[in-house]
Formats: C-alpha cells, structure tokens, sequence
C-alpha cells in the first residue's frame, strides 16, 4: 500500500533537515572558535610565566631557589597552577630539572617538549572531569633552545563560564532554528502548499461537473501559469459540453420524433391489416376449391407474420423509450413459469418438446407481471424455435444470490457459434436465416432485453457450440422499491 | 336473431367485422355506427343485444361512452366487447374489466364470433 505524505508534512521535513544542519553547524562551528580563542589565554598565560621564571633561572639557577620562585609566581597567579615542570635539554637527553609535583611527570613528554623548545604549545586538555589544560612554554629565548616548562592550569570555573556560553548558544540557535523553520513553511504554505490545496480543490468539483469552476490565482510564477493552462482547459470544455448539450437536445428531440412516428406508423397499419386479419380467416373456412385455400393461407400467414411485426416493432419502440412505466410486485417464480408454460403448451406440444420447470417454490422477485410473462414466453418461444422437433427438452431453473435471482432457460437444441451469440440479442437478427414463420419475426429476443434492462437486470446467452443447446440466463432483483 | 352494434371511428373495422358476422352467420345482424353519440343516439332504435366499443376514437372516447351506456337502466346488462388499439389502455383500468371483456385491433372476426357467443351464453345463465 502507498503511504500518503502530504505535502506541508514533506516540505516541513526538507526545511527542518536543512535549516537544521545549517543552524548546528553554524553554532558548532562557533564553538569551536570560542574555545580556541579560549585556549590561546592560557598559552600567553604559559608564556609570561615562563618569562617571569626566565629571571629567576638566570639569577640562581638551584634546586632550592627556583620551587620558591615558582610558588611566589603560582600565588601571584589568579589561576590556579596546579604544577610546573621544567625541562632541561642536555645532549640528546631531556632531563627534568624541576618539578612542584614529580609524580604528574609521566615522561613521554619528550617528543613534545623538543617541538617546543621555541614555541608555546597546548599538549593536552583533560577530560571534562579534570578541567585542566597542560601547556609547554620556551623556557629561554631563541637562541639557546635548552629549556621549556610544561604548566598545568586548572580551569574549571573558566571551562564552566565557556560550557555556560555553549548552552547559550545552543539555546539560541534552537530558538532561531524554530523561527526559521516557521517563517519559511508559512511562506512555503501560502506560496505553494496553498495553491496546490486551491488547484486539487477545483479539480475536485471541476471532476464532478461543475465546469464553471476556476482558479483564482494570480501570481507571476509557475503555478499563476498552471491556473491559467486550468483557467482556459475549463472554458474550452465548458464550450464544448454546451455544443454537446445543444447536439443531445436535437437528438433526443429526433428520438421523440422517430418514437411518435414509429407509433403513429404502426398505428396507421395496422388498420389496413384489420380487413385482412378479419376476413381471411372466414374466407379460408368457406373456401370449396383446394387451391384456392391454399392461396389464401399464404396469404393470411402473411398477414400474421405482418400484423406480429408491426406489433412487436412498436412494442420495442415503445420500451426504448422512458416514459414507459412498470408496475413492480413481488413475484412467486415457479408460480409465474407455470402460468406461462401452461399457455405455450399447445405450441410445446405440437412441437414435441418437452419442459420442465426446476424453480424452487421459494423464490421471489420484483418485477411487472405482464412483463415477466412476456419475457419467459419469448425465451421458451426462442427456445422452441431452435430446438429440432425430436423429443427436444427445455428446462428452467433459479439460482438465488446475495441481491438478485439467476434465472436460466437451456434447450437442447442447434445451439450457437460464438458470433451467433454476439448478435443474438440484435433487432431483426435471426440465428437461422431459414426460419420464417409467423412467430420468427426477430423481435423477440431484443425486445426481452430491453424489458430486463428496465427490471435493473441482465441477460446472457451461453451455449457449447453447434447442436450444443443454448442456455440464456438473466437476473433480475431480489428486492425493490415498489414504483407506483 | 342476434342484433349486434359495433361502435369504432374507422369504416375498415365497421366493414370487416359487419361482414364477417354476417358471412359466418346469417342469424346475425349487425349495425354499424361511427362514433360514441351516434351509438347513444341509435341505441333505442337499434335494441342490440351486443355492443362492441372501440376505446380510442375522436370525440367521445369508448369510456365515456361505456359510461354513459350503463348510467341507463335498460343497459345496464347489455354485454360489451372492448376494442382496442392498446393494450396498456385497458392495463390502467384492468382492475375493473376482465380480460374477455375486451379484444385487440386488428381482430380475427371468428375470435370475435367466439367471444360474442361465450358472453351471450353467460348472459343468459343469469
């Protein structure tokens, strides 16, 4: 899964990184420096010290006069010495002349103390527990480079004031680390987060139809340029659905056109049909001559066949249609097939089909009546039309889901290729060409769709190919409200 | 004798169901008017035992005309065929006639030989 991380909570994290590492390193650096300059004081300190010594060395050079030269320079000092060495260079040998505390001396001096027979040196800065600073101070000037002293000041009340200013320091750059970040994500937020908020906001509603949204933005950058490109996209669409809507009107006002005329067509025919759908019957009962009923069963079924077609063209034209209003009940399934099995009997029969309905008496389902009927009597009607008449058989069953019921009718007859069932549901499309009756006018099926489509259903056929059998499944809803 | 009036607007339905029941049978005798007044203006005269009403037509429609046929005593019993064009007319007020009360345009004369026949024979058990 994607996590989100919106965009303040990037740009906060960017900033705090950033301005973080700057401000520390910054206030580090500062430290640093202090510290430094810090330490400088106690290398002058060591030099004046030693020269100070230098007098008395030079005056008496003894083992007894200068420890007392020392202690009179460590009480006039105001920082506490805690001891001094001196070092003697003789031959290759350093030597330690002097000490005010030996056991300090650890001897691995030596190295340093060469380095520094001419120049003041911090050698080393105790742990943070200690405080104490040693520094190596020439003893003598440049021109005899044989003595150094080594002075160990304690400082902890200087280290104390230094840490003191660190913390200051800190606190401070905290502090103006905080107002930096604020000051810039505010500015980061009005000038950035802000539009992109303004931006994602009229996509939002622009997305659900509201094309008179706009952005209104005006800054001379980028993103005053991207509400601009969004500012004229959403004018262009907004003039090209109004184009659309105009184009759907004419149509829709073409469909009612064509509907009105369908019905007034269908109308208009079928009254010259009525003397031939009235009279041919009668003529073909009272006819004598063999050939001359012959003529006129032609004729009749002709008539049939025409009256069928006008009826379920206007049928088809008048589903198509919204107005057309059903009345939803809650049906008993079996109950309802039974009904309409027992009035396509005649017609089972004479085609020497057999049928069985496998409903259970359980099922129920919201439709309209007579719709319902129509439907199950076009698709046994289909079925029986393309099932041989050889002890063909029909069954019928139900399958209940979470909110519909799957109903399936499957014969056992020539079955269907795949094309065959994509058009199968198409106006006029007839699977076998050489059917032709009075009941093959190629309505049926379309018809049938158009009525479960209205029942919120679906309808599918199926079928394993060429004298396979078919099976056409449809669902309608368990429940629903009832309209009307 | 069995005397049938046929009320519809279109002469095609007036001629074909007049000569059909005629040519099926010499016993009927049917008489033909065009429209809802002309139907209550000839009924006295006429004295059918039938009518046949077309539900659809200019003027006084079938329903009103059916109406205005049983607000009168003596037709109160008089079977009536219903003919129509559409059957989601008579749909909206099934709950008040039955499904042999009425027959949809264009009708088979034999069917409605049979139909009179059936309603005469039920009218006369009463």
């Amino acid at each position: 899964m994607k996590t989100y991380l919106s965009l303040s909570l990037k740009l906060t994290l960017i900033v705090v990184a950033v301005s973080a590492s700057v401000i520390f390193s910054l206030t580090l650096y500062n430290i640093n420096d202090q510290s430094i300059s810090f330490e400088n004081i106690y290398v002058d300190k060591a030099k004046d010290t030693a020269a100070a010594l230098e007098i008395f060395r030079n005056e008496t050079i003894t083992n007894t006069s200068f420890p007392a030269a020392i202690n009179s320079i460590q009480e006039q000092n105001n920082d506490s010495i805690e001891y001094i060495h001196f070092f003697e260079k003789k031959q290759d040998n350093i030597i330690l002349a002097h000490s005010t505390n030996s056991s300090e001396y650890d001897g691995n001096h030596d190295e340093y103390v060469l380095l520094s027979m001419n120049e003041s040196k911090i050698v080393k800065i105790t742990s943070s527990n200690t405080k104490k600073i040693t520094v190596i101070a020439p003893g003598f000037s440049s021109t005899n480079q044989s003595f150094a002293y080594e002075f160990s000041y304690l400082t902890t009340d200087a280290y104390q004031i230094l840490q003191q200013r660190s913390t200051n320091l800190f606190l401070i750059s905290g502090a103006s680390l905080f107002i930096l970040i604020f000051s810039v994500l505010f500015l980061l937020r009005h000038t950035i987060v802000k539009p992109i908020i303004q931006f994602r906001d009229a996509a939002k509603i622009f997305g659900k139809g509201n094309l008179q949204t706009r952005i209104p933005l005006s800054s001379n950058d980028e993103l005053g340029e991207l509400a601009d490109a969004f500012n004229t996209m959403a004018e262009d669409l907004e003039k090209s659905r109004e184009t659309l809507e105009e184009y759907n009107k004419i149509l829709e006002r073409l469909i009612d056109q064509k509907d009105a005329f369908i019905g007034q067509l269908g109308h208009d025919l079928k009254n010259p049909l009525q003397p031939l759908i009235g009279l041919l019957p009668i003529l073909i009962q009272q006819e004598k001559d063999p050939k001359m009923k012959e003529h006129l069963k032609v004729m009749n079924e002709n008539a049939q066949y025409m009256k069928e077609l006008i009826f379920k063209t206007l049928e088809l034209a008048k589903l198509r249609t919204e107005k057309i209003s059903f009345e939803f009940d809650k049906l008993p399934l079996s109950e309802t097939v039974d009904r309409v099995i027992t009035t396509q009997k005649p017609m089972l029969e004479k085609n020497n089909i057999s049928i069985s309905n496998l409903i259970p008496k359980n099922i129920f389902m919201y439709a309209d009546t007579l719709r319902l009927q129509e439907v199950f009597k076009n698709l046994i009607t289909n079925a029986v039309k393309y099932t041989p008449d050889n002890g063909g058989k029909i069954s019928i069953s139900a399958k209940e889901k979470k909110d519909y019921v799957q109903v399936s009718i499957t014969d056992t007859g020539i079955g269907m290729s795949k094309e065959q069932i994509k058009k199968i549901f198409d106006e006029f499309y007839r699977a076998d060409s050489s059917t032709h009756g009075q009941d093959s006018v190629g309505l049926g099926l379309s018809i049938t769709k158009r009525i479960i489509e209205k029942h919120n259903g679906k309808i599918w056929a199926e079928s394993n190919g060429k004298d396979k059998g078919s099976t056409f499944h449809f669902t309608l809803p368990k429940k629903g409200e009832k309209n009307q | 004798m069995k005397k049938i009036m046929i009320v519809d607007d279109e002469p095609g339905v007036l001629y074909t169901v007049k000569t059909g029941l005629e040519a099926l049978d010499d016993s009927y005798e049917v008489i033909t008017v065009e429209s809802g007044k002309e139907c209550l203006d000839h009924l006295e005269e006429a004295n059918p035992d039938l009518i046949i009403l077309d539900l659809m037509m200019p003027g006084m429609s079938g329903w009103t005309t059916y109406d205005k046929i049983r607000d009168q005593e003596k037709w109160q019993k008089t079977p009536i065929i219903f003919l129509t064009a559409r059957t989601d007319d008579i749909a909206k007020r099934a709950g008040n006639f039955l499904a042999e009360d009425y027959l949809e345009k264009p009708v088979d004369v034999m069917v409605i030989k049979e139909r009179i026949e059936k309603l005469m024979n039920k009218n006369k058990e009463k």
